[in-house]
């Protein structure tokens, strides 16, 4: 069912105005916990708890935007973008706790070592192609944080072991605040990046590998270039990521630096959203991320799910999460952006259509 | 020289695990091209199926096999029929997010009603053993290994000689010249789905026999099998047999490399496989396709 143009038109309209208001009041909102804005009788809009909240927020729609670099638009389905995240965290927080570098100097270490890590196991990995890309690409992300954790030297562990990493806490005012906008900016960072290279040479080149990587080759791409320069890519910006989070979490280990978890949720969160595009991957990664936070019963704005004990809520949101990828992956194959953006309308019809298109 | 033996038989009744996680496996991904990344939540219901036989009526873990077959083949069959159907002319990473959103569904209502304790089976004659020359071979390993052995052979006469199984082998070569000659392909797809399920619940049993299993005890498995249906290559029973026997040597050998133990098991295995994909595509026993 295809819209009108004139209704399509005035969709997208509310769908972007509606879109900057809430931006940009997730964006000044914290800036009334200012010392200036308290002192001028500003009242306070956000506590520390919704710093962080919004802060995880954000880096996943780092994770989602760099994601879909490499799997939507070269799509190369990447199973395994922890390990870069991993990386990323290790490396600053390596250079903090042990080299006692200033953190604004480790930073940019963390997505030129995860880039060249990706180039340097693109090179053997990108010659695969379709379930064995993905799955070994999964096989590395497992493998880096087994690594990681377990590598000793001369009976020490060389990166903190199974007990971790502790990063001296880093000095400046207002910390949740700097972390906050620090996260926004590398989030700007992914989708300019992206926003730039879809419609560069290289993002045509790109979409040419997608469509069909034969062809792309017959016509002049450099593709085994391209691929790996793709993934570098995504890589960087994920350890980009990786990098903040070490410095703002204060502790690093296996379990928060290399889970499995992520890998899934940055890639349904870019479905969700619409792969491909520059906002859709960011959209995605809101609206899911606000749903794990809501389901863990981490929001303030709660609801109690009748017959569920405290404890057996995680589960519970795990099972509705396994739930709603099902739900997703069958009926939206496409992505909401599909609807949101004003392309189509989420009608009956259109989830019918989807699920026709890819039955058995 | 005796502890190499040692180790090589240690490896090979190892690998019997091994190849009773794979065949299933390689299964539904030679034939029906999903990476079915629930398979290790299937072995993991195979294993609880078994325990909670065991533990409930004292029967013994090897006769509880063939129940967790059923049971895992009419799971498996209904979540095909239902579900991944849905979706089979999706790009495959639809069906990698669909299997794993099963996985995490089935993990998760396995930690609602068992909790995340350890539990095992011991039946009377669990770490016994008989020695043989000097070397130790525990009675449990060695008939896991026969029954995974049994299990191959028996889905590879499924396979070849009954009339499902010739139905499956034209769906693995050409599916829309199977559903032109009369295959029932919603139905066929859902018995080779639930073939690999009751595999998977057979290794499950097994499992549970060898180490304590809890809920999320799977997930390795599920790489595991990946990466012995690589080794071997894919599309042939006999060929994961193979892999599933290798993959236990090369355990086996990696964990006695001193000062690595066992906390290597995961990067080994991807190292190893990863190698393999890059020189021998096909697999140590496959034919290039």
């Amino acid at each position: 069912m295809i819209a009108t143009a004139g209704s399509q038109r005035r969709w997208r309209r509310i769908f972007l105005v509606v879109g900057a208001i809430v931006a940009a009041y997730a964006l000044l909102a914290p800036l009334s916990s200012l010392d200036a804005a308290q002192s001028a009788g500003i009242p306070l809009l956000t506590d520390k708890f919704w710093f962080r909240i919004a802060t995880y927020v954000v880096m996943f729609v780092v994770l989602a935007t760099a994601w879909n670099i490499i799997g939507g638009i070269t799509g190369y389905a990447a199973f395994g973008n922890v390990a870069f995240f991993g990386i990323g965290a290790y490396t600053t927080g390596m250079l903090i706790a042990k080299a006692k570098w200033p953190f604004l100097v480790a930073l940019p270490l963390a997505p030129v070592l995860a880039a060249l890590f990706a180039a340097l196991v693109g090179l053997p990995l990108l010659r695969l192609r379709g379930h064995y890309f993905a799955v070994a690409s999964l096989g590395v992300g497992v493998a880096v944080g087994e690594l990681v954790q377990n590598i000793d030297y001369n009976g020490q562990p060389v990166f903190g072991g199974a007990s971790g990493l502790f990063l001296p806490i880093y000095a400046v005012g207002h910390r949740g605040l700097f972390f906050f906008y620090l996260m926004c900016g590398a989030a700007a960072v992914a989708i300019a990046v992206t926003w730039w290279v879809l419609r560069s040479r290289f993002g045509y080149g790109l979409i040419a590998i997608r469509e069909n990587e034969d062809a792309a080759a017959v016509i002049g791409v450099n593709t085994t270039a391209y691929k790996v320069a793709a993934f570098a890519l995504a890589a960087a910006l994920t350890g980009l990521a990786g990098g903040i989070f070490s410095q703002w979490n204060v502790f690093i280990n296996q379990d928060n630096t290399f889970p499995i978890e992520y890998n899934v949720q940055m890639i349904l969160m870019a479905l969700l959203g619409g792969t491909g595009t520059v906002f859709g991957p960011a959209a995605g990664a809101l609206l899911l991320q606000l749903l794990i936070q809501f389901l863990g019963g981490s929001l303030p704005i709660s609801l109690d799910i009748p017959f569920v004990s405290s404890e057996a809520r995680p589960i519970i949101a795990q099972v509705i999460l396994g739930l709603l990828l099902i739900v997703v992956v069958v009926f939206v194959p496409r992505g909401a952006i599909d609807f949101f953006g004003g392309r189509t309308r989420l009608s009956l019809a259109y989830l019918r259509r989807s699920l026709r298109e890819t039955s058995l | 020289m005796a502890a190499f033996v040692q180790l090589v038989i240690l490896g090979l009744l190892a690998g019997g695990v091994y190849v009773a996680v794979g065949v299933g496996f390689g299964l539904v991904w030679g034939v029906l091209n999903i990476v079915n990344l629930a398979h290790g939540a299937l072995v993991i219901v195979g294993g609880y199926i078994t325990w909670q036989l065991f533990t409930a009526f004292g029967l013994d873990p090897f006769l509880t096999l063939p129940v967790d077959a059923v049971a895992l083949f009419v799971l498996g069959y209904a979540l095909q029929r239902g579900v991944i159907n849905r979706i089979i002319r999706a790009p495959l990473l639809f069906t990698f997010l669909l299997t794993f959103g099963v996985n995490l569904v089935i993990v998760n209502i396995l930690l609602l009603i068992f909790g995340s304790d350890f539990r095992s089976v011991t039946p009377t004659y669990s770490g016994q053993g008989f020695e043989l020359g000097g070397i130790v071979i525990p009675y449990v390993r060695l008939a896991s290994l026969g029954a995974a052995i049994l299990l191959s052979a028996g889905l590879a006469f499924l396979l070849s000689r009954t009339r499902i199984g010739l139905s499956i082998h034209a769906i693995a070569a050409d599916r829309d010249a199977a559903q032109l000659v009369g295959i029932d392909l919603r139905h066929a797809y859902a018995v080779t789905y639930g073939l690999g399920a009751a595999c998977a619940g057979v290794a499950g049993g097994l499992i549970a026999m060898i180490q304590a299993i809890t809920p999320t005890a799977g997930e390795p498995y599920t790489l595991q099998a990946f990466v012995v249906v690589i080794l071997g290559g894919l599309g042939r029973v006999s060929a994961t047999v193979v892999g599933g026997l290798a993959f236990g040597l090369v355990e086996a050998f990696g964990q006695s490399i001193p000062g690595s133990g066992s906390v290597f098991a995961n990067a080994i295995a991807f190292g190893l496989m990863v190698l393999v994909l890059v020189t021998r595509p096909q697999g140590l026993m496959g034919r290039l396709r």
